[in-house]
């Protein structure tokens, strides 16, 4: 175990020198990061400038269910994001070279890359942070930090879970990317807004399914004080727990697609 | 000479590569239904139950989004900004400046092919379904979706030159991060197209109606549900035009620069 998280940085540590070459292009994407998420804010602005609220969330209370959201991604894209491409490695046969070495080829695909561009999202969520809990005036005594940071963790596993398993589709497929446009790319925006305004299926499903319910809507209405509607209250306790149940199925799911894995044989 | 016939090839040839890539076709109608669902919800809770908000009833609201949402598909139906990007970084352009063709016309071509396989197979049938079944306001008269019909093509124009411009700035930076989320922000904030103009505060309203982007969405979807009537239309298909005028000339302008900038370094 202790030798795989010494190998991890290591492998991590070569991928941030590779990336700090192109100093350029490194800060163009996080300004071209914060560029987009501010781009949804704004809008989340323009629409309540007349209706104040949505769902009975105001501006800054879904500015801050946004921010969870976009933390969590950022550490996601750090650990998971280049699953989803996963059937370019199959297709090329670049995938059979983590098949021949000595450790576990799941972690070896996981530490291959470390996308340092998530800086993007770590300066926007923490400058939001801040904001609305000035805002909002949000006491943060210790417990709430802590489970504020717990439900990140949740969060990070619930995302970085679909991913994989969205990755293992290509095991059986041979498709993966696309998946993560038409499957992955929608859910995440639904979830930008309050669960609250969906039909219900659609709220079901997000909370039971696929739990993006867990990522940010559930922790925040725990943090806010916000009532869910057809949930149990403080159902959001829950999130860290649904991030390790769900990342622990996706694994199997991943291991299992690994075992009927044929290479292109060419 | 404007030789059609090669242009028109291009056309039916995109129209019969689309019909190969059956997957893209579902999978972009998927995630076209996630976001319909998204903005219908939205504005259902916007709106909270009001017959109407701001000088306008819900079901136009809705109605509204339902357009735009179709508009959407048919303006992300061509070749998206990051393929064009890639084919500037990678070089592969400057392969098809030798031969003998206009290359903004081609790729506007290509597109109108792609878009109408996309339109027809899916985007038609989904939207029909749903103009049956939701309570939504059509118009009533057939001059009314005819003027809609026309907006619309215009309005593909003007973002197609647009989002080929941007895609060109490619040329002249070696990063174009920043740049592009700059685009896709007016795109679907200034267009109108998840918020129409009337609920924008004043000043932003105002920045929006003297751009281009409002005439990609909210002139068409205005027009459909009435909120554009009478002499305004043919104003604002007058607005549209000069838009279409403006960004056409841009486009070749950047064209310009950026095929001679080739053959420069091309040596």
């Amino acid at each position: 175990m202790l030798r795989y998280v010494e190998l991890y940085f290591k492998l991590v540590g070569a991928g941030i020198r590779a990336q700090l070459q192109y100093r350029f292009a490194f800060v163009m994407r996080i300004v071209g990061m914060i560029t987009a998420y501010s781009g949804t804010a704004i809008t989340m602005w323009v629409m309540l400038y007349q209706f104040q609220e949505l769902g009975s969330w105001n501006f800054y209370e879904m500015l801050f269910l946004f921010a969870i959201a976009i933390l969590s991604w950022g550490f996601c894209i750090i650990l998971f994001f280049h699953f989803r491409s996963l059937d370019t490695y199959i297709l090329n046969g670049t995938f059979d070279r983590f098949l021949v070495r000595p450790i576990n080829p799941f972690f070896h695909f996981m530490a291959m890359k470390f996308d340092v561009a998530a800086f993007g999202q770590f300066i926007f969520s923490i400058f939001i942070f801040i904001w609305v809990s000035i805002e909002l005036g949000i006491d943060w005594s210790f417990g709430k930090f802590l489970f504020l940071l717990a439900s990140i963790v949740g969060g990070v596993l619930i995302q970085g879970g679909l991913l994989v398993i969205i990755s293992a589709l290509a095991f059986w497929t041979t498709k993966s990317e696309q998946f993560y446009w038409v499957v992955m790319y929608p859910a995440r925006n639904l979830t930008n807004y309050p669960l609250v305004i969906y039909p219900k299926f659609v709220q079901w499903f997000t909370a039971f399914v696929i739990p993006f319910g867990f990522v940010n809507y559930f922790p925040a209405a725990v943090i806010l004080g916000k009532e869910t509607p057809f949930f149990p209250e403080n159902i959001g306790y829950l999130a860290p727990i649904v991030g390790i149940v769900f990342f622990v199925i996706a694994y199997y799911i991943w291991m299992l697609g690994l075992s009927r894995y044929k290479s292109t044989g060419s | 000479m404007f030789n059609y016939r090669v242009y028109w090839t291009f056309t039916k040839k995109s129209f019969l590569r689309s019909s190969v890539y059956r997957f893209d076709v579902w999978s972009r109608l998927g995630s076209n239904i996630i976001f319909l669902l998204m903005w219908g919800s939205i504005w259902t809770a916007l709106y909270a139950g009001r017959e109407e908000a701001g000088g306008v009833g819900f079901e136009a609201m809705l109605t509204y989004i339902v357009v735009s949402q179709f508009l959407t598909g048919v303006n992300g139906a061509g070749t998206p900004l990051w393929e064009i990007q890639e084919k500037v970084r990678t070089g592969d352009i400057a392969l098809e400046l030798m031969r003998p063709f206009d290359i903004p016309l081609r790729y506007l071509f290509a597109d109108i092919g792609s878009v109408a396989f996309y339109i027809v197979t899916a985007l038609l049938p989904l939207y029909t379904v749903l103009f049956i079944f939701m309570d939504l306001a059509l118009p009533t008269d057939w001059l009314t979706w005819l003027y809609f019909v026309v907006a619309s093509i215009i309005g593909f124009m003007i973002r197609y030159c647009i989002e080929m411009s941007f895609g060109l700035l490619t040329f002249f930076l070696v990063e174009t991060g920043g740049i592009e989320d700059i685009f896709y922000f007016a795109m679907s904030l200034l267009s109108g197209s998840v918020i129409p103009l009337w609920f924008f505060p004043d000043w932003l309203a105002t920045i929006a109606l003297y751009l281009p982007f409002q005439g990609i969405y909210y002139i068409p979807n205005a027009i459909f549900i009435g909120e554009i009537a009478g002499a305004e239309i043919l104003v604002s298909i007058g607005i549209q035009l000069f838009w279409v005028a403006v960004t056409y000339m841009t486009l070749r302008l950047i064209w310009n620069r950026a095929s001679r900038k080739v053959v420069v370094q091309g040596g």
